[in-house]
């Protein structure tokens, strides 16, 4: 089945690259003394009866190569035409080189590779609408099929090999079992092994004999194979009907054993999952935490400044690319872009540490213009923040346009990770790695830096720092431009996980919100505790309840009851002070 | 912060002028032809909106409670007056059934249990105040118990408003989902898409919008009032005196919450249309900046801010669709930093800043601070 994978691929470019591949090809065959398997192939071709074709493409079985299963492949489509001279000697050639002005197209000889020439010294050209291509029946399929399944159990290729391996077991025929039980003996791969153990077991659940079934009962239940579930259960049912205690009781054991394992896969998905929406969640939060949980300003515009950082990937990615348009107030701006070659993937890079300085600015232009005259009235700062977000959203309209833009994930973000059948994407471990990276960032600003040595004291005393001669105005500004910046990076970070448009931040300003209220304000710590905790509970109801909405609004409420528990959250910052 | 005893008799007639002017004269005109029908149902919805702010600044401006949740209390003021008006539909809808057309849409062929006593007109309006009473007393008495407060009450009871929007844009809750109800028929029989019916519940807002306002007025004029202004000020001081502020929080809580659905369930019948996005953190947001620009500490001033922004709102985003919410945001910007105190306090700001100006004038020596800075407690 999966052979023909490859090929598909290939094809668009295998008659370019023929008269290179060939040359290699022969080389190697002219020391060996086997038949070249395109010769066989040829041969095959050539045979004047069915029979004897079936035959000799089952004789490659022998020598079971991708090669064999690709020429193979080339007859069955119809792209080998046979070629006829005036003495009746029958050629099987394949098509190469352009197409002329009557479509016909040069050809080369299957046997070899060698271009085709005819008696006269010029090369045959051959018309494909009026020549015949090489047939088929049935049976000759059935054995090329043959064929192809042992090259995929032979393929050198681990993945493809397990997989043909598990693909063998589907429809627990018997006469299949003989080619896996040689493949046994022979396999290294511990996978592969236990890929062949779980499909011998699979395919002699069908077998006569019923403590034969037990036993690849009991095979399958110690693999925890979930390919067999469903056919275990069958067994069940038709076993109890059929009276057959011995079997019966195996399959019971087994799908216990499969069961159980279900169970721990689950769990361990809901935490991995909830460890990542926890991480989400922290990067979003871990700026509000400086600016709201060390200044007390409540940044209303957070959301937005994510939003910032987003878009800003988004320029990076489009001038690393060909450029953009936009259009902002009727302007038509168009700014050209970079075209690197492999801008995908490497435009991220850059995007990080743009997106963290933009913020960063628009941050520090905020606290210079409005913040600062707020310091010591948080419910405006709110009010005036939220003005400054509802602004900032209608410019990413009128900007960007109200449609979410795209931002592409670099390649080596899809794909994933496969452990005891724990699925693990990669856009989810980067999310973690990515969070415990900010995480420590932040710590070692704050506390091994001179600029978090300043943070602290300000932040811890106002006043006092102020009488010690730190420059109080300067620290704020900075703090709250470094806060902004990680609002930012956590833009840049979403834009890979989720869509990019104007009302980005407000989908995560209240979960902001509860993290650092729940973590304890001012402590990043508990930001972190908090984070991580929202991300499992939603996770785990979600996967108990089957409902995302009631999962978050249960997440709500309790949060709300928490806070009954332990009102300034989980770390509190203990002072002497009233109010 | 709040209004002297002198201004407040200069203010006395004005508001009783204002209070004629919107109860009779608005609607004498609207009868008379010379306003017509469309300002006129503007206006009863820019009321519901002063109500909503009057509400917000009991709790804000007075007791220092800034609370995110009053949309909410305000749109499930209106569901539980949309349930009835939903139900008067009767067969009128477009499937012809008793049931609301919603219901008849997911499939549903008899009417829940807890719709059944919305029949009755009277059920409804007890539980316009009812429902959102109970959720504040609840929330309340679990907030204001574990004393949160500040910043953590705006915070939770912003999670709360969002928590329960998200759960009314759900359609297994059987209130309409992301449409919500609409296509209102009859009240009490009278058909409301009639400018008489209008009228009479323009009058109805109108009168309640006085109602509301004499009524927090004489509260917060009486001893009550003058606590509930010291909890403001400085709660600990008023606890160490002895006084359970919780108590009196709790009862602000919940009279302003009924207050907003009061408004919520006047507002759905003259806009005719009940959703979930009336319930948004953002919706409660803006009715704050109402407040903060009408004068928050006032009685006057929220309703000046409610109808003042909202008229310039349905201006606005006719005439300059795209910068609506540039000005609204950015006036919002300059209120808070400018205009502490809003419309209301401007005269005396500025008349503020003239004498600070003279006095300089007549020091001759260059004082430094500016004018802004001033306004700054």
């Amino acid at each position: 089945m999966c052979s023909i994978h490859p090929i598909r691929i290939l094809r668009p470019l295998f008659l370019g690259l023929l008269l290179c591949f060939q040359s290699g090809i022969a080389a190697d065959e002219n020391q060996s003394s086997v038949e070249p398997v395109r010769q066989v192939v040829a041969r095959a071709i050539a045979a004047s009866s069915s029979s004897e074709q079936r035959a000799i493409v089952l004789s490659l079985k022998s020598n079971p190569t991708p090669e064999a299963v690709l020429w193979l492949n080339k007859w069955k489509e119809g792209a080998v035409f046979l070629h006829e001279d005036e003495q009746g000697t029958v050629t099987p050639v394949l098509l190469t080189g352009e197409a002329g002005s009557d479509d016909s197209q040069e050809v080369v000889k299957l046997a070899d590779g060698t271009p085709f020439v005819g008696a006269d010294g010029k090369p045959v050209r051959i018309n494909p609408k009026e020549v015949e291509a090489a047939e088929t029946d049935s049976g000759l399929r059935k054995a090329m099929k043959e064929v192809s399944d042992i090259a995929a159990l032979a393929n050198p290729d681990k993945a493809k090999r397990v997989r043909a391996i598990q693909d063998y077991a589907i429809g627990q025929n018997v006469e299949k079992l003989p080619a896996l039980l040689t493949l046994k003996q022979t396999e290294k791969d511990p996978d592969a092994l236990r890929a062949l153990e779980e499909s011998i077991a699979i395919i002699r659940l069908k077998s006569a004999t019923p403590a034969e079934r037990a036993a690849a009962c009991k095979t399958l239940g110690s693999l925890h194979s979930l390919a067999a579930k469903d056919m275990i259960r069958s067994l069940l049912t038709d076993s109890e009907k059929a009276g057959d205690a011995v079997t019966a009781s195996a399959a019971r054991q087994a799908l216990k054993s499969i069961e159980a394992h279900i169970s721990t896969i689950n769990a361990f998905g809901t935490a991995f999952r909830g460890l990542s929406l926890g991480s989400v969640l922290l990067v979003v939060a871990i700026g509000l935490a400086i600016t709201f949980g060390l200044m007390g300003i409540i940044n209303m515009a957070h959301g937005e400044f994510i939003a910032v950082g987003a878009y800003t990937a988004y320029l990076t990615q489009n001038l690393f690319a060909s450029g953009i348009n936009l259009s902002p107030f009727g302007v038509s701006i168009s700014i050209p872009g970079f075209n690197f070659a492999s801008g995908g993937d490497l435009y991220f890079a850059f995007a990080l540490p743009l997106s963290f300085l933009t913020a960063a600015l628009v941050g520090l232009v905020l606290e210079r213009s409005v913040i600062r005259f707020l310091y010591r009235r948080p419910l405006e700062s709110l009010l005036a923040t939220w003005g400054i977000s509802l602004v900032m959203q209608q410019l990413f309209r009128l900007i960007f346009g109200p449609n979410n833009v795209q931002v592409s994930s670099p390649s080596w973000l899809s794909g994933n990770w496969t452990v005891n059948d724990i699925v693990f994407g990669w856009n989810r471990v980067f999310v973690i790695g990515f969070a415990v990276l900010i995480i420590v960032a932040t710590w070692l600003v704050l506390n091994r830096t001179p600029l978090g040595l300043l943070i602290r004291s300000v932040m811890q005393n106002r006043n006092m720092a102020a009488c010690m001669g730190i420059r109080t105005e300067r620290v704020n500004m900075l703090t709250f431009a470094f806060g902004c910046g990680l609002a930012g990076l956590a833009g840049a970070f979403l834009s890979q996980i989720g869509n990019v448009g104007p009302a980005l931040g407000q989908n995560y300003i209240v979960d902001s919100f509860m993290t650092v209220v729940v973590g304890g304000v001012g402590n990043i710590l508990g930001t972190v505790i908090s984070a991580l905790g929202i991300g499992l509970a939603d996770q785990t109801l979600q996967q108990y309840l089957g409902n995302p909405v009631i999962g978050k609004i249960l997440v709500l409420g309790a949060i709300i009851l928490f806070l009954q528990w332990r009102p300034a959250g989980l770390f509190v910052t203990r002072s002497r002070s009233l109010d | 912060m709040s209004s002297s005893p002198v201004t407040s008799r200069i203010h006395g007639p004005l508001l009783i002028a204002a209070a004629v002017f919107l109860v009779v004269v608005m609607p004498a005109m609207n009868a008379l032809g010379w306003v017509d029908h469309f300002t006129l149902n503007l206006w009863g919805k820019y009321l519901c909106y002063g109500i909503m702010a009057v509400a917000i600044d009991l709790l804000w401006g007075y007791t220092g409670l800034l609370c995110l949740g009053q949309a909410l209390f305000f749109s499930l003021g209106g569901y539980m007056m949309g349930m009835h008006l939903m139900l008067m539909i009767g067969k009128l809808g477009a499937y012809k059934s008793d049931l609301p057309d919603f219901m008849v849409f997911l499939g549903h062929t008899s009417l829940p249990a807890f719709w059944k006593p919305f029949y009755s007109f009277p059920f409804a309006l007890a539980m316009v105040f009812i429902v959102p009473g109970l959720l504040a007393l609840v929330f309340g008495y679990l907030a204001f118990r574990s004393r949160i407060k500040g910043v953590y009450f705006s915070i939770l009871t912003q999670a709360l408003t969002y928590g329960a929007a998200l759960l009314f844009f759900r359609n297994d809750l059987l209130m309409g989902g992301n449409n919500g109800f609409t296509d209102f028929r009859t009240m009490l029989g009278a058909n409301l898409r009639d400018p008489n019916t209008q009228r009479i519940l323009y009058i109805c807002t109108a009168l309640l919008l006085v109602g509301t306002v004499a009524g927090c007025r004489w509260l917060t004029r009486s001893r009550f009032g003058l606590i509930q202004r010291a909890i403001r000020d400085s709660e600990n001081r008023v606890l160490f005196s002895g006084y359970a502020t919780a108590n009196f929080k709790l009862f602000i809580f919940v009279i302003s919450a009924m207050i907003a659905a009061a408004a919520g369930a006047l507002y759905v019948p003259q806009v005719g249309i009940i959703n979930p996005s009336e319930m948004t953190p953002d919706k409660s947001l803006e009715a704050v900046v109402w407040v903060a620009l009408g004068g928050r500490g006032t009685l006057a001033g929220p309703v000046i801010g409610a109808i003042s922004i909202n008229a310039l709102k349905s201006w606005a985003t006719r005439a300059y669709p795209d910068l609506w919410l540039i000005i609204l945001g950015g006036s919002f910007v300059l209120v808070v930093m400018f205009m502490p105190k809003g419309i209301i306090g401007l005269p005396a700001q500025i008349s503020g800043i003239i004498t600070r100006l003279r006095r300089r004038r007549q020091a001759t020596s260059p004082e430094t601070t500016p004018p802004a800075a001033s306004t700054e407690p």
